[in-house]
């Protein structure tokens, strides 16, 4: 009964959450919004066993697009402060009928899935007890590296083809998202000098334990992310123009490492990414949270390099 | 109910009242230093009583330690970033703007 | 009702108002607030309606939708670089050719 009424509540902080990002007044007040929207998904995601999911969301789709963004927001304000002024909404006489009729057809699709007698060799059932000899105790991330490599590779891919595209489309930024040459604020060091540390070490937990627990390559290279976000915001590290070589070799690591892997075991017979053992999955996580955490720092910075800045 | 669960409980709720009068002094105060000061110092309090109630329900030194150090690392983040928002508020206050 | 129908439900709720926002916000950026709502509710309603298999959760799905997640991400970051760029050719961030008129 409490469950149900903890769910009760999860659903319907979501809906609301949801409605106000979409209809409040204030952009700002959105972005604000939809990061809290992202966290109550964590929640939600908890709470439907899926602990994986909690931390993608509270790091991936609360924090990383949140921060993104905001930052994106920043660069519409610079160009003309009376951003959040706009006339947000416009009229329109279909929207409420389409809308209802899309959330009915979702709700009518999902009910019939949730009523459909279980095949009891679904890929799930196969995947689990498959998993159990592979010696990966988290059955995501065995998921994601032994059986959806390909997938998994691909979206690497993705994330670079997101980055080279926004680079593309955006060009150097002038008008670069730190202000530099700010003086720093004393209390700012002190934070940074215990919490990113802090943060590595929680990456590289994540990174170690996503074989076993909750966690892996992707909530780890967040969560690194988040420290160099701060130490962009903070002045440390400041938006490079060109792209030099180790950010360069930051981004591609992942890709390239899981490729190369992937392709040099076809050399010993076996099938294409046919992963040879756990050191192969440590070396690729190891590899893909590194590039993960630079992508995702420098799209934040909106640049194609870093440079160390001034303290 | 054991001892243990009664005083987790009371904890809990003593934590849960705490975050609501920060919540209130959040949205009823008039300015950014009133507000800041509610928000950082009541939830602060009530962070640490919900760890201490969770601890004591969770029943191991492991868990507990957890718990301090979320409780530690909230309050760290809370004090610098209210030092920031009120450096922030002061500077536009001093600069003719109004908070 | 169990919390399985209780979660598909919510996936309902949530694809419409994420359609609802699509339709009536003129700012590119309210858009894409609603395009992530919606992606939500599907991530949503894919794991909520899968079983779970001998108490534990179903781990395809759930891995389907972390990859969704990242892409999710990358997508966004795509098309918030579009509409900084948009803004700052053409001056307004939405598609309409006179933002104050309604149809």
């Amino acid at each position: 009964m409490t469950d149900l009424a903890v769910d009760v509540l999860i659903g319907a902080g979501l809906l609301a959450l949801a409605w106000q990002t979409i209809i409040g007044k204030s952009l700002f007040r959105g972005i604000v919004l939809f990061v809290v929207f992202g966290l109550t998904m964590a929640l939600a995601w908890a709470r439907m066993g899926a602990p994986d999911l909690a931390l993608a969301e509270a790091a991936i789709g609360a924090g990383v697009t949140g921060a993104l963004m905001l930052v994106a927001f920043r660069r519409l304000v610079r160009i003309r402060p009376e951003q959040s002024a706009q006339p947000a909404l416009r009229r329109s006489r279909l929207a409420l009928p389409v809308a209802v009729l899309a959330g009915s057809l979702v709700a009518v699709i999902g009910l019939a899935v949730v009523a459909v007698e279980r095949d009891p060799a679904v890929a799930g059932q196969a995947v689990a007890q498959a998993l159990t000899d592979s010696g990966l105790g988290n059955p995501i991330t065995g998921v994601l590296l032994l059986y959806r490599n390909l997938d998994t590779l691909l979206e690497v891919a993705v994330l670079l083809a997101a980055f080279l595209a926004a680079r593309t489309v955006f060009g150097e930024d002038e008008a670069r998202s730190p202000t530099p040459s700010r003086r720093e604020v004393p209390l700012v060091g002190a934070l940074l000098a215990i919490i990113v540390p802090l943060t590595i070490l929680i990456a590289t937990h994540l990174l170690l334990a996503g074989s076993r627990e909750p966690g892996g390559a992707f909530q780890a290279g967040a969560v690194l992310a988040a420290s160099g976000v701060l130490l962009v915001l903070a002045g440390r590290l400041q938006p490079a123009a060109g792209l030099s070589s180790w950010p360069a070799l930051g981004l591609t690591l992942g890709l390239m490492l899981f490729s190369l892997i992937g392709l040099a075991v076809m050399a010993f017979g076996a099938p294409l990414l046919a992963l040879p053992g756990l050191w192969a999955v440590y070396l690729i996580e190891t590899a893909m949270m590194l590039s993960i955490a630079m992508t995702l720092v420098l799209l934040f910075a909106g640049a194609s390099g870093l440079r160390r800045g001034s303290p | 109910m054991s001892t243990t669960e009664v005083l987790a409980a009371a904890l809990l709720l003593a934590g849960g009242l705490f975050y609501l009068a920060g919540t209130v002094g959040l949205l009823r105060f008039p300015d950014v230093y009133s507000r800041l000061h509610a928000l950082t110092k009541a939830d602060n309090l009530g962070l640490l009583l919900v760890c201490s109630g969770l601890s004591l329900l969770a029943g191991s030194w492991r868990a507990a330690a957890l718990l301090g150090t979320i409780w530690l690392l909230g309050l760290l983040a809370a004090t610098v970033s209210a030092h920031l928002i009120a450096r922030h508020a002061r500077a536009r206050h001093f600069n003719g703007g109004e908070q | 009702m169990s919390s399985t129908a209780l979660y598909v439900l919510v996936a309902a709720g949530l694809f419409g108002i994420g359609v609802y926002g699509l339709i009536i916000a003129s700012h590119l950026l309210r858009k894409l607030f609603a395009i992530n709502i919606m992606g939500n509710a599907i991530f949503v309603l894919m794991v909520a309606a899968s079983a779970p298999l001998d108490g534990r959760p179903d781990a395809v799905p759930q891995a389907l939708v972390l990859t969704g997640i990242v892409i999710a991400v990358s997508a966004t970051a795509f098309a918030l670089a579009l509409m900084v760029q948009l803004y700052r050719v053409t001056g307004q961030a939405s598609l309409e050719e006179d933002p104050t008129e309604d149809d």
